[in-house]
């Protein structure tokens, strides 16, 4: 492979690892604050790639200028599911709600199917097939697009989580959610709005996963493996460990791309995902960001 | 009131009245027999009244198993493959059914979803055939899927008829003698883009980057067949390499064959990854002048999904409603008013693979397995996808053309006897 070749895999890499780290984090908030294994994140992304297709096909809004708008309806809808699915199971183990989202997982996998046909959707703009020319390095403008919004929405959860008031109580859950309670911290509260607000960040992070790529319902399952990989990468609830995690997940992808062939992405980040497990399984950054 | 019952019984039948205990416990005795013996044999009346009903409802109707890819990668071909049994089957009931014994009865058409994975493919025919009581099968799609599925057919000695699994990778699989395949040749289909362009004289560096999914098909297609004719006609592959059916990133491979110039793009590959490779080669400032996309460029949901994108992609086809075979025409004309979808060539062979079976149960006049697959064996008949005629490997090839996508819709572009338009070269 030449030289421009390996060098724009790798960029398009460290672009593709920006918008992982933008669908991780939601899977990574919920497990570092609720200790919840959220087996459904995967459909949440793929709810959000349908959001963005159907935004542009009915009412003709730019999937990127209504990603606010299907944000904030991802929470609408994930906070309702955290108050009548899992909140009476917290507390109980991690079986139970683990199997709860697996569960959910399956029926929303059908719910789409029923609702949006099997079909392989994508979703089209005028400029998601537009390549950008930096020099020798050939990358799609929508990459670009959905690294500098996936790094400006991790950054923004970054100050949600680090300086403001509910930051400081999510924190305070996430290290000891009986101590927190006990220093007036309305935990279950702060859990729902964790879970909205993992939802949200899965509602943008899908929807720019289906400019950038063909989705179906079953899209879901091959979403939640490389998120799983980011997030125990990245360390459980860091904020930038996931940002750090996604870019190197891509990063490597790229590098298996070029060293082995696209056959050989997921083996190469996979088989340095187990490596991390063995030598540091907290992650890079577990307990900072 | 004070407890009747001696000893450990306290407690119990507190608000009855009393009775001396020997009394109480032979008359609870004698209802408790009773009661038993009326319900063992209610049940057992129930039980023989519903085998007798489940045998007389047997009697009754034809049942026709399926298992078939609603959900999952290949949920695209499964929908049309869906519509196209069904319809068969519904205009066969509508003329009155077919006569077994004399009697005519209808059909009903049992299907399961597969979810695009070969093991629930292969429970799925192992219900249908021993909870259903399907006296006959209709396949699945891709090899994968119509193997697994086959298999269980074929040790149980039940006649299968499909499509959707192309020759090669149909006869390779087991020496068959239930299972029937009607579809295309491999061969044929990877020499179709190659004779296409010859015969349109179109100009390129002659350069091929081949990408193909590491599927049975793919392999055969992309791995072998490709290659070699690559070499026939005098082009040099500069690219060949092979990828997981569920494999959504090919940057590196876009870039490779674009750095390596190559002006002719064959791909083999299943819809989802199809439409991720032509986004991806166009957001690498990559420009082939030719580009194939066997398999995933078919269905509807390429354009759609698409949009100006597929404009110029090529991809072998079997069927098109142009095609001068009976019921062509019309077949794609009910696709569409039922579903207001555009048709693809699925619902073709689907359909005839259906009237294969119902013709053969028809001549047969019995949902016996044997009888049914020796009249399958003698099928000899053209239905809407052309001649068919199987050969001693239990396969009906169907001629191939190559068409391409032009503003929305599928043009048959080669051969010239079938065209419905020029080949648009090079790609928008």
């Amino acid at each position: 492979m030449s030289i421009e070749a390996a060098a724009s895999s790798l960029v398009v890499g460290v672009l593709l690892g920006g918008i992982f780290s933008l669908t991780a984090l939601g899977l990574s908030l919920v497990l570092g604050v609720m200790r919840l294994v959220n087996l459904a994140h995967g459909e949440f992304l793929v709810l959000g790639a349908y959001a963005g297709y159907y935004l542009l096909t009915v009412t003709g809004i730019d999937p990127l200028l209504g990603l606010p708008l299907i944000a904030a309806a991802m929470g609408l809808v994930a906070a309702p599911l955290y108050r009548f699915l899992i909140q009476p199971l917290m507390g109980r183990g991690v079986e139970a709600p683990m199997m709860t989202m697996f569960g959910l997982s399956i029926v929303l996998q059908n719910l789409y199917t029923a609702a949006f046909s099997a079909d392989t959707r994508s979703i089209e703009t005028g400029y998601s097939a537009l390549a950008l020319n930096l020099g020798p390095v050939t990358v799609g403008l929508v990459y670009v697009m959905g690294f500098a919004i996936s790094i400006g929405i991790v950054g923004l959860i970054h100050l949600l989580v680090s300086r403001t008031a509910f930051g400081r109580d999510l924190r305070a859950s996430a290290q000891d959610a009986g101590a927190a309670a006990i220093v007036g911290v309305n935990v279950p509260r702060v859990q729902m709005l964790t879970f909205a607000l993992g939802a949200a960040c899965a509602g943008a992070g899908g929807t720019l996963s289906g400019l950038v790529n063909s989705f179906t319902p079953a899209s879901g399952a091959a979403y939640l493996l490389n998120s799983f990989a980011v997030v125990v990468l990245g360390g459980l609830g860091s904020v930038l460990g996931t940002l750090l995690a996604g870019i190197t997940v891509g990063i490597l992808q790229s590098l298996g791309g070029v060293l082995f062939g696209d056959g050989y992405r997921d083996l190469v980040a996979l088989l340095v995902f187990l490596a991390v497990l063995i030598v540091r399984p907290q992650g890079f950054m577990a307990g900072r960001g | 009131m004070a407890p009747m019952i001696d000893g450990g019984d306290q407690g119990l039948f507190l608000d009855r009245p009393a009775l001396p205990s020997h009394a109480l416990i032979d008359s609870l005795r004698s209802n408790n027999s009773g009661g038993l013996k009326m319900r063992r044999a209610l049940v057992t009346i129930g039980l023989l009244v519903s085998l007798l009903l489940a045998a007389a409802g047997r009697a009754e109707e034809i049942v026709i198993g399926a298992s078939l890819p609603l959900s999952g990668q290949l949920a695209s071909f499964g929908a049309f493959q869906r519509w196209g049994y069904e319809h068969a089957v519904a205009e066969v009931n509508h003329a009155g059914g077919i006569a077994i014994g004399g009697k005519f009865l209808p059909v009903r058409l049992e299907i399961r979803d597969d979810k695009s994975d070969a093991n629930i493919s292969a429970g799925n025919v192992e219900n249908l055939i021993s909870r259903d009581h399907a006296a006959a099968l209709l396949g699945s799609c891709t090899p994968a899927l119509v193997s697994a599925g086959a298999l269980v057919a074929e040790r149980h000695r039940l006649p299968m008829v499909t499509g959707c699994d192309p020759r090669r990778a149909f006869t390779s699989a087991h020496p068959w003698k239930y299972v029937w395949d009607v579809f295309f040749d491999e061969a044929e289909l990877a020499a179709a883009p190659f004779k296409a362009l010859a015969d349109a004289h179109v100009t390129t560096n002659r350069k091929v980057a081949i990408l193909h999914d590491n599927g049975p098909d793919g392999q055969v297609v992309g791995g072998e067949l490709w290659p070699e004719l690559a070499r026939t006609y005098g082009l040099t592959v500069v690219v060949s390499t092979s990828f997981p059916v569920d494999n959504t990133q090919f940057t590196s491979i876009i870039a490779d064959a674009k750095a390596k110039g190559a002006e002719i793009m064959l791909v083999d590959a299943i819809t989802p990854q199809a439409v991720a490779i032509r986004k991806q080669i166009a957001t690498a400032g990559y420009h082939p002048r030719v580009l194939v996309i066997e398999k995933g460029a078919e269905p509807a949901q390429f354009g759609g999904g698409l949009g100006a994108l597929a404009d110029g992609v090529m991809v072998g086809g079997y069927w098109d409603s142009s095609f001068p075979y009976p019921g062509a025409r019309d077949l794609l004309m009910a696709y569409e008013r039922e579903t207001h979808q555009r048709g693809s060539q699925h619902i073709a062979d689907s359909y005839a693979a259906t009237k294969v079976l119902l013709a053969a149960l028809a001549t047969a006049g019995s949902v016996g397995g044997e009888a049914i697959n020796a009249t399958i064996a003698k099928t000899n008949a053209t239905f809407v996808v052309g001649p068919v005629r199987f050969d001693a490997q239990h396969f009906a090839p169907l001629p191939i053309v190559e068409v391409q996508w032009q503003q929305g819709r599928t043009v048959v572009v080669w051969p010239a006897k079938a065209a419905t338009g020029k080949l648009l070269f090079p790609i928008p």
